[in-house]
């Protein structure tokens, strides 16, 4: 299965020897991916939602069947829940700055965890920060799993929103969303799930986990840079306001106001990203067009794979031992810092992330100030993760 | 670079500061505290100075880093002590243009060649540089 679906990955025929294990700092593109932005360009360029002629009549019902792909995609029976954004990022800003503010009072609550990307941390600190209200952090244990009993003691009546990580992109937790959705909407408090690590894999069905919003990124999902997606429930479409200002969002203008358009056209100011939507739209099809039951086993067993052979090595110490844990790994060899391993790693020609991964406070909380982080999509093989540990013992013999 | 001259270069001119660093350790009583800190990667010093009457009279340093940022910082330290705060701003501005632009700097100092052949290296100028930037900046607000 997998030499089939890498021969898919344009990358690997022009890196026969690569091995990439960074698929959480973005996964490469599958060739169908590739020529949907190309021929985009080359067939049916044009601006949408404007022209009055075929061809642009062409590209915005493209973009808009994307959106319908899309809602598709979560199970959603509404397009209209979608929005089309640069990234995970973005769409939590978006949650952040035109939905939670003006809901947020002193006094009032926020609950983030503290195994948040920086993406899912900082903008929900400045906010509370701006509203002098309180930034509530989910504790995690030693092994990296929530404290979900300490959770719940966190909600209250003044609990404004919930934003949690499905998978922890440093420790590769993955979190029980059913649950916290649940805790929180007994209190009905809103949810949002930071998808970027699953979106790929996961099945993230908004019938059978019912959060209220949903961030990702396409580059993480074989999608092309700079697109992402904002789901919004139906029950608070309406109290999202606008974004950014400009072209392309309004329904009347005078000098005296702006009447916007409705969610989720209203965050579209300027000119979208129309071919980032159709790469976007293509790698959505790739997924649906696998078996994602077969592709998330072998990544989950890539992972337990690879957390045995890296017990075998005495030098190295992984980094978590989460209960449930989705294709990421994080580690320390010895005394050997992390950006020393992953340039040795690389002269192996195996690609891996070194650092903070954007977790800072995950981080001081571990009292480690960086690791070696792999990652795991469904191209790499347990040979992969044989020449990592192989490597690995060649430099902690090299290091003696 | 090969993957042999990685391993020649680390254990010829690199783990020789790295694992034996110029005066790695905390002092009480400095003159000057400058933050060598990279938030990308974590890598966090602390420089600490000790002046005499017209220059630098000492330099130590402390904290956690790879190998490339502690060898940098421990051939920095050691090559500024005695000069005067003008003449070490002066000294890392020349290296840092010197990595940046490609030119070399007048030097026989064979520690501070092997710093500049490195700037080549893949992804890890960032390193070479850390102690350099954050000793330049604390300076200018020194003077």
């Amino acid at each position: 299965m997998v030499s089939q679906i890498k021969s898919r990955f344009p990358i690997f025929q022009q890196h026969p020897g690569l091995v990439y294990l960074d698929n959480a700092a973005t996964t490469h593109r599958p060739q169908a991916v590739i020529d949907a932005i190309t021929n985009f360009y080359v067939a049916d360029n044009s601006n949408i939602h404007r022209g009055m002629y075929e061809l642009s009549a062409n590209a915005t019902t493209a973009y808009e069947n994307t959106r319908r792909k899309t809602a598709a995609f979560l199970e959603s029976d509404n397009p209209g829940t979608i929005a089309f954004t640069t990234g995970t990022t973005e769409s939590i800003n978006i949650v952040a700055r035109s939905f939670v503010e003006k809901r947020l009072h002193p006094g009032d609550n926020i609950v983030i965890t503290m195994m948040e990307h920086h993406a899912n941390f900082i903008p929900w600190q400045m906010l509370a920060k701006a509203r002098s209200a309180e930034l509530r952090i989910v504790p995690i244990n030693e092994k990296g799993d929530l404290d979900l009993r300490e959770f719940g003691k966190l909600l209250d009546a003044k609990t404004k929103i919930v934003a949690c990580t499905h998978i922890s992109n440093t420790l590769g937790t993955v979190n029980d969303i059913a649950k916290i959705v649940d805790a929180a909407h007994k209190k009905d408090i809103p949810v949002l799930v930071d998808a970027a690590q699953s979106a790929a894999l996961y099945a993230l069905n908004v019938r059978e986990l019912p959060y209220d919003f949903l961030a990702f990124s396409g580059h993480k999902m074989f999608g092309p840079f700079g697109t992402g997606v904002l789901y919004t429930a139906d029950k608070y479409v309406a109290d999202i306001l606008p974004y950014n200002f400009g072209g392309g969002i309004i329904q009347d203008v005078t000098l005296e106001d702006t009447i916007f358009k409705k969610y989720p056209y209203h965050l579209d100011a300027g000119t979208p990203n129309v071919s980032g939507v159709m790469g976007l739209g293509a790698a959505i099809d790739f997924i649906k067009g696998m078996d994602t039951k077969q592709a998330m086993d072998h990544v989950n067993d890539l992972t337990t794979y690879c957390r045995e052979q890296l017990l075998k090595i005495d030098e190295v110490k992984l980094v978590g031992w989460p209960k449930s844990q989705g294709g990421i790994i994080s580690f320390l060899v010895r005394d050997i810092h992390p950006h020393d391993v992953a340039s040795f790693l690389d002269k192996d020609h195996i690609a891996v992330r070194a650092g903070m991964h954007c977790t800072q406070p995950l981080l001081a909380f571990l009292e480690t100030p960086a690791t070696v982080r792999v990652s795991f999509s469904i191209y790499n093989q347990r040979a992969d993760v044989d020449h990592l540990c192989d490597a690995l013992r060649g430099l902690i013999k090299f290091w003696s | 670079m090969t993957k042999e001259e990685l391993q020649q270069l680390y254990s010829d001119k690199i783990l020789v500061h790295g694992k034996d660093p110029y005066h790695f350790e905390k002092i009480a009583y400095p003159d000057v505290e400058i933050l060598a800190y990279n938030p990308m990667c974590g890598d966090k010093y602390v420089l600490q100075l000790v002046k005499g009457d017209d220059s630098i009279q000492s330099a130590y340093f402390d904290g956690f880093g790879c190998a490339l940022s502690k060898a940098s910082i421990s051939i920095l330290l050691r090559k500024i002590e005695g000069m005067s705060i003008q003449d070490a701003a002066a000294f890392c501005k020349d290296f840092i243009h010197a990595i940046d632009s490609g030119s070399g700097i007048p030097s026989d100092d064979p520690a501070l060649n092997v710093l500049l052949e490195l700037r080549n290296f893949e992804g890890r100028v960032d390193c070479i540089k850390l102690g350099w930037e954050s000793l330049l900046s604390g300076l200018g607000e020194e003077s």
